[in-house]
C-alpha cells in the first residue's frame, strides 16, 4: 500500500474544496470498509483520501409516514438492519443490511459506501430500486437528484462526477409488499451470488404496481422490466409467477466469476424470483 | 482416584479465554526488527537476476537476504527438494527456479512492517517464464515440462499392490462397480495465520518462537539449511492457534533462522519478528492433496468383494512435503477395512505448479475412504443389499490378511463401531441381516410443513485409519519425568517435547503425568514445547501424539518410580518409547506391515438436498468412534465435533480454485470456511472404549478418524435425497443443480 494523505473536514465546504484541490486520485469514503480492501490489494491507488464521517448532513434517519424515509448515506447497515421504523416499514431494506457481511462490518460500512462503491452484488440496491428510492447529490455548484435505478453505470462506476457527494437517499412512503432473497453457497457471511427485491402492490388481487430488482446478474443492478410488465395489471397465478420468472432470468446478463457462472446465476434468479413471487402472493392472500 | 477418564478442565483453558496466553504474533522482545518475505508470485518460471538496490537504499532497511545467503538452500521432510529461497547463486541445482507462486524468493528486514512491505515491492526480479503444469494427468506424461530437470519424470513416488488373481476374480464378479473419483484441495485456515520471532538466544543459539507441530524436525530443518550443528538451534512453541497439518512442513522457520543468524553475524543481534496476512498464509503452505482415483471393485450376488482394481493420482503440487507418506495411506485406504482377496493398486505422487500438497487430519485417508466407501454404497445399490449389511459381510477383523498381505494389528474393532453407529441411526440386526425400519426415530422428522423441493436423505461409511507414523518410520516419543519430596512425592516434573496444537494435549499429558507417578494432577508440573534440553517426542499429527506422548510419559514413570522405590531423591528417568516395527511397502505387490495401530469409525449422516437451489444441509451426524480409552471424554467430543465441522466444510463449501497455478480463492471471502450456520445441527458423538493393545492404558488416537467416513456418509444421504451420486465434491450448489441437470 502507497502512503496517502488523509483528511476529515469538519463541514460540507471544506470536504468539497478538498477534492478540486487536489488531482483525480482523491477518493470521499465513509465506512471505509470496501476502499480498504481495495488499497490494500493495490486496486486502487490514491494519493488522498477524505473522511465523510464528521459531516453532520451526511447524517440521520427520519421516517414520517407522509413523506416516507430520509437516510443520511453515513447511515451504517447496522443502524439500517435495528433500527424499528426502518424494520418496520421497509423490511425488504432491513433484511438485505443485517444478511451484508459480519456484526463488525456493519457496524463500519454504510449506506452511501455500499452504493457507491458500485459493485453489481450490492446488496442494498436491489431493495432500494424496488422501493423507488432516491439519491440526493451534491457539490459545491449545488445539488441534484437521481433515481437510485439510473445511480449505476457499470461495476465500481455511478454517475457521481469529480467533487461530488451522495449526501441523502429517500425512500417514497412504503407501498405494497417488499422482500429480499438472497443466494450465497455459504448461510451466512458470505457475498450474493445473485439477489432479487420485490415490491408488490395488490388491489382485490390484481397486480396494481410490481417492481422487480436484481443484483449480481450484470454489470449493474437492474429492474427487471419485462418480468413486471408480465404481470402488470393481472392476478397472479402460477403459471404467470413460472413466466414472469423466466423472463427475468431471460432480462439478466450475468458472468461467469469464481461465485458462480452464468448459467447457474440465471437459474438462481429465475428460483427466487418465482419463490419471491408465490410468496408474496400468498401474503396478499391471507390478508 | 484415577484420573483417567475425567474430563479435566483445560489447563490452557483460562489464559486463552481471558487473552492473556501469547501466541507467536503477541510476542514482542525489545529493539525487535520486522521481517516480511517476497514471494514468486508467479507458478513457474526461471529467476534471472534479482535487483535488491533499491530495496537496500531505504533508509530503515536493515537487510535482505537471496538464495546466496543460505549455505544449504534445500528442505523438504520426504525429499529435499524444496529451495528455502529461489533464486541465483546457491549451490542447490535448479534452485533459481520458481515451481509455485509462494516460492519464497527475499527475505527483508526492516525497522518497520511498512518499509519491509515497501522494500520487497522495490524487489526487482527478472523471470524467464517456463510452460504452466497444473493438472497431474499432464504432468505424467512423458513428454511433460519437467519440474526438476535433473529427475527423469514429474511422478516422484509411485506404490503398487498386488494381492492374488484380479482379472480372474472379475471375471466371475456378479457385480462390477467402476468410477472416477476426483477430491479437491483443502486450506487449513487455521485460526492463527503462521507469525514467529527468530533470535539469538542467551546461550548463543539461533532460535526461532513459532507455532509448528514438532519441534526437532523444524530444528533439523534450520539447522541443514543453515549448516549448524543440532545442538545451536532452538526451537520453541507458544501457545499454537490450531495446527491440522498445516504447520507440519516449514513456512517461516527457515527464513526467520536465517535472518537472526546472518544478521548476527553482520554484528547485529536483534530479534525478527513476522505475521502473516491470512492471504500469505493461504499461498504460503501447503493444502491438502486433490486426488483422482480410478476404482472397479467387484462382488459375488452374496455381498462378497472378490476384487479391487484402483489407479490412485495424488496432485503433489511443487514439492514433495509429506506427500510420499500421504500417498501410502491413500493407497493402503481405498479399498477400505474390508476383507478383499484380489487387490490391485497403483498409485503416482505428480509435481504440478499448483500449491504444495502436504499434510492435514487425515493424511490420505479421507481421499482414500472416500473412494472406497462410496464404492461400498454404490455396491449395496447394485446388489439391492443394505449398505451395513454389506458392510458386515466384508469386515476386515483380526484376523483378516488386508490388501498388504498381512493382518492388522489385533483388536480390530471395525464391527463394533459399524454395529454402534447402525443401531444408533435406526438399523436392527434381524433375521434377513442388518435393515434400517421405517419407523426409525432417527433422523428426527420434520414437524410442520414440508416443502416440495426439500429432499431428505441418509447416509453411511465406516473407516480406519493408522496412529502413528508408517512404513517403516523409527516411530518414537521421549519423556522425562522428575519426582521430588523425602517420604512421599510431592512434586512431580514432566519434561515432553510433544506440541499442543489446540487439542488438548497438555491437559492429557497432565493427566496421563499424574496417573503414571500414582499423584494427583495439581503435583504435576510440566517443561513443554522447547526442543532446548528435551529429546525428539515426534509430531503432533497422525492422531499418535496421547498414544506416543502416553506410552512415553508411561514409561518415564514407570522408571522414576522404580528409582524413587531404591531411595533416589529426587528419582529422575527418561524412557523413550518406541512401538512395534513397521515396514514399508515391497516394490511390485506393496507386501508390508504399514502400521502397529489403527483407530476405527462409523458415522450415519442425514441431509436435506433443496433440488431448486442446490443447497445441502447437513441435519444430523452420528459418529462412533473406538478411542480405546478416553483419557478426557469431554476432548474426545470436542475432537469428534470438531472433525465433523471440517469435515462438512471439505465436503459441502470449501472450494480451493487454482487455474493455471494461480490461486483464484487467497482470501476468505472467496474460499468459503463454514460458520454456525453451516454446520450439523446436531452431533451424537458414541466413544467406544476396546483398548488397544499396545496403546497405553489401551489409549488408541482419535483425532482424524471421525474425519474420514463423513464427505462419502454425505455423499451417500445426497444420493438418497435426490438420486444422484456425486463422484467429485464440494457439492456447492452450482455443482448440485449440474448433478440434477438443472444447469
Amino acid at each position: 500500500m502507497k502512503p496517502f494523505e488523509h483528511h476529515s473536514p469538519n463541514s460540507l465546504e471544506q470536504a468539497f474544496d478538498l477534492i478540486t484541490q487536489d488531482d483525480n486520485n482523491s477518493y470521499y469514503y465513509a465506512g471505509g470498509t470496501d476502499i480498504n480492501l481495495q488499497l490494500k490489494s493495490g486496486i486502487l491507488a490514491a494519493e488522498s483520501l477524505i473522511s465523510l464521517k464528521n459531516l453532520s448532513e451526511l447524517k440521520g434517519i427520519e421516517y414520517k409516514e407522509n413523506n416516507g424515509l430520509k437516510l443520511g448515506a453515513l447511515t451504517t447497515l447496522r443502524e439500517l438492519q435495528r433500527t424499528k421504523t426502518i424494520y418496520n416499514h421497509y423490511p425488504a431494506l432491513s433484511q438485505a443490511a443485517g444478511l451484508m457481511a459480519s456484526e463488525q462490518i456493519r457496524s463500519f460500512a454504510t449506506l452511501g459506501g455500499n452504493l457507491c462503491n458500485a459493485a453489481p452484488s450490492a446488496d442494498l440496491a436491489p431493495p432500494l430500486i424496488a422501493l423507488g428510492a432516491i439519491a440526493t447529490i451534491s457539490s459545491k455548484f449545488g445539488e441534484h437528484k437521481v433515481p437510485i435505478e439510473d445511480f449505476f453505470l457499470g461495476p465500481g462506476e455511478t454517475v457521481l462526477e469529480e467533487g461530488e457527494i451522495l449526501m441523502q437517499i429517500t425512500v417514497p412512503p412504503p407501498n405494497g409488499e417488499t422482500l429480499f432473497i438472497k443466494h450465497t453457497p455459504r448461510m451466512f457471511m458470505d457475498i450474493s451470488v445473485v439477489c432479487i427485491a420485490i415490491r408488490l402492490l395488490m388491489n382485490n388481487g390484481i397486480c396494481n404496481e410490481i417492481r422487480i430488482a436484481l443484483g449480481a446478474v450484470a454489470p449493474v443492478p437492474l429492474r427487471a422490466v419485462n418480468a413486471e410488465a408480465e404481470l402488470a395489471a393481472q392476478p397472479f397465478s402460477s403459471n404467470n409467477i413460472s413466466r414472469a420468472a423466466q423472463i427475468a432470468a431471460e432480462e439478466c446478463s450475468p458472468i461467469n466469476d469464481i461465485r458462480g457462472t452464468a448459467a447457474y446465476r440465471r437459474r438462481m434468479i429465475e428460483v427466487l424470483v418465482r419463490r419471491g413471487l408465490s410468496s408474496l402472493n400468498e401474503n396478499y392472500s391471507k390478508v | 482416584m484415577s484420573l483417567l477418564g475425567k474430563s479435566l478442565t483445560r489447563i490452557d483453558a483460562l489464559g486463552k479465554v481471558t487473552g492473556e496466553t501469547l501466541y507467536p504474533g503477541d510476542i514482542n522482545m525489545p529493539d525487535q526488527a520486522y521481517m516480511k518475505i517476497l514471494f514468486a508470485g508467479r507458478p513457474h518460471a526461471i529467476i534471472k537476476t534479482i535487483d535488491t538496490s533499491a530495496a537496500e537504499a531505504l533508509d530503515a532497511v536493515i537487510a535482505v537476504f537471496l538464495a546466496k545467503d543460505v549455505p544449504v538452500n534445500e528442505y523438504g521432510m520426504m525429499l529435499k527438494d524444496q529451495p528455502v529461497l529461489c533464486g541465483p547463486g546457491s549451490e542447490k541445482p535448479f534452485a533459481e527456479r520458481v515451481r509455485f507462486v509462494g516460492d519464497q524468493v527475499a527475505v527483508v528486514v526492516a525497522e518497520s512492517v511498512a518499509i519491509a512491505a515497501q522494500a520487497c515491492e522495490l524487489i526487482q526480479v527478472e523471470f524467464a517464464d517456463l510452460p504452466v503444469v497444473s493438472d497431474p494427468l499432464v504432468s505424467m506424461q512423458e513428454d511433460a515440462e519437467l519440474l526438476f530437470p535433473d529427475k527423469e519424470s514429474n511422478v516422484f513416488i509411485d506404490y503398487h499392490i498386488l494381492r492374488g488373481d484380479v482379472e480372474k476374480a472379475f471375471a466371475e464378479a456378479d457385480v462390477v462397480v467402476e468410477s472416477e473419483y476426483r477430491t479437491p484441495a483443502q486450506e487449513h485456515a487455521f485460526l492463527a495465520p503462521e507469525s514467529g520471532l527468530g533470535y539469538i538466544d542467551e546461550d548463543g543459539r539461533v532460535t526461532v518462537a513459532v507455532a509448528g507441530q514438532w519441534a526437532h524436525e523444524e530444528q533439523d530443518a534450520i539447522a541443514h539449511a543453515l549448516g549448524l550443528p543440532l545442538d545451536e538451534v532452538r526451537v520453541i512453541h507458544p501457545a499454537i492457534g490450531g495446527a491440522f497439518g498445516g504447520r507440519e512442513d516449514m513456512s517461516i522457520q527457515i527464513a526467520l533462522a536465517l535472518a537472526a543468524w546472518r544478521l548476527q553475524q553482520r554484528g547485529i543481534n536483534r530479534p525478527i519478528k513476522i505475521i502473516w496476512s491470512r492471504e500469505e498464509s493461504i499461498i504460503g503452505h501447503h493444502k491438502r492433496h486433490p486426488y483422482i482415483i480410478r476404482s472397479r471393485w467387484g462382488a459375488t450376488k452374496d455381498g462378497d468383494i472378490t476384487a479391487a482394481d484402483v489407479e490412485v493420482i495424488a496432485d503433489g503440487g511443487a514439492y514433495a512435503c509429506t506427500s510420499t507418506k500421504v500417498l501410502g495411506n491413500a493407497t493402503l485406504m481405498c479399498t477400505g477395512p474390508y476383507d478383499i482377496p484380489n487387490v490391485k493398486v497403483d498409485s503416482y505422487g505428480v509435481y504440478t505448479n499448483n500449491i504444495p500438497s502436504g499434510a492435514f487430519r487425515g493424511f490420505g485417508g479421507p481421499q482414500g475412504a472416500f473412494a472406497a466407501e462410496t464404492q461400498m454404497n454404490k455396491l449395496a445399490q447394485e446388489l439391492g443389499m443394505d449398505p451395513v449389511e454389506l458392510r458386515m459381510r466384508n469386515v476386515a477383523q483380526d484376523d483378516t490378511v488386508m490388501s498388504t498381505n498381512s493382518t492388522l494389528p489385533k483388536g480390530v474393532t471395525l464391527d463394533k463401531v459399524i454395529e454402534s453407529c447402525a443401531l444408533a441411526a435406526g438399523w436392527n440386526n434381524g433375521i434377513a441381516g442388518w435393515q434400517r425400519s421405517g419407523e426409525s426415530a432417527w433422523p428426527p422428522k420434520i414437524t410442520g410443513k414440508t416443502k416440495n423441493h426439500i429432499k431428505r436423505g441418509i447416509g453411511f461409511a465406516a473407516a480406519f485409519k493408522n496412529i502413528g507414523f508408517s512404513f517403516g518410520y523409527p516411530e518414537r516419543s521421549w519423556a522425562k519425568i522428575e519426582l521430588h519430596g523425602e517420604t512421599e512425592i510431592e512434586k512431580v516434573v514432566l519434561h515432553h517435547a510433544g506440541s499442543d496444537v489446540g487439542q488438548g494435549a497438555h491437559t492429557v499429558f497432565k493427566q496421563m503425568a499424574a496417573e503414571a507417578a500414582g499423584v494427583p494432577v495439581d503435583k504435576v508440573e510440566m517443561r513443554l514445547a522447547d526442543s532446548a534440553g528435551k529429546e525428539d517426542s515426534g509430531s503432533a499429527s497422525a492422531s499418535r501424539m496421547t498414544f506416543m506422548a502416553g506410552n512415553s510419559i508411561k514409561g518415564a514413570g514407570e522408571a522414576a518410580l522404580e528409582k524413587w522405590r531404591n531411595e533416589e531423591r529426587p528419582a529422575i528417568a527418561e524412557f523413550t518409547y518406541r512401538p512395534p516395527a513397521t515396514t514399508p511397502f515391497a516394490p511390485k505387490t506393496g507386501e508390508s506391515n504399514p502400521n502397529f495401530a489403527y483407530g476405527y469409525v462409523a458415522e450415519a449422516v442425514a441431509v436435506e438436498v433443496d433440488v431448486e437451489t442446490g443447497h445441502v444441509n447437513i441435519l444430523d451426524v452420528i459418529c462412533a468412534n473406538d478411542v480405546g480409552k478416553a483419557i478426557n471424554p469431554q476432548q474426545i467430543t470436542g475432537q469428534i465435533e470438531g472433525a465433523v465441522v471440517q469435515a462438512s466444510g471439505y465436503t459441502i463449501l470449501e472450494n480451493f480454485v487454482q487455474q493455471d497455478g494461480i490461486v483464484k480463492t487467497p482470501h476468505l471471502s472467496t474460499y468459503l470456511i463454514p460458520t454456525v450456520l453451516d454446520v450439523p445441527d446436531r452431533v451424537e458423538s458414541i466413544i467406544l472404549e476396546y483398548p488397544d493393545e499396545v496403546g497405553p492404558w489401551g489409549v488408541r488416537g482419535m483425532a482424524e478418524m471421525p474425519y474420514l467416513p463423513f464427505a462419502p456418509a454425505v455423499i451417500a444421504a445426497v444420493k438418497d435425497a435426490i438420486g444422484v451420486w456425486f463422484d467429485e465434491f464440494p457439492l456447492t450448489p452450482e455443482r448440485v443443480l449440474r448433478g440434477l441437470g438443472e444447469i
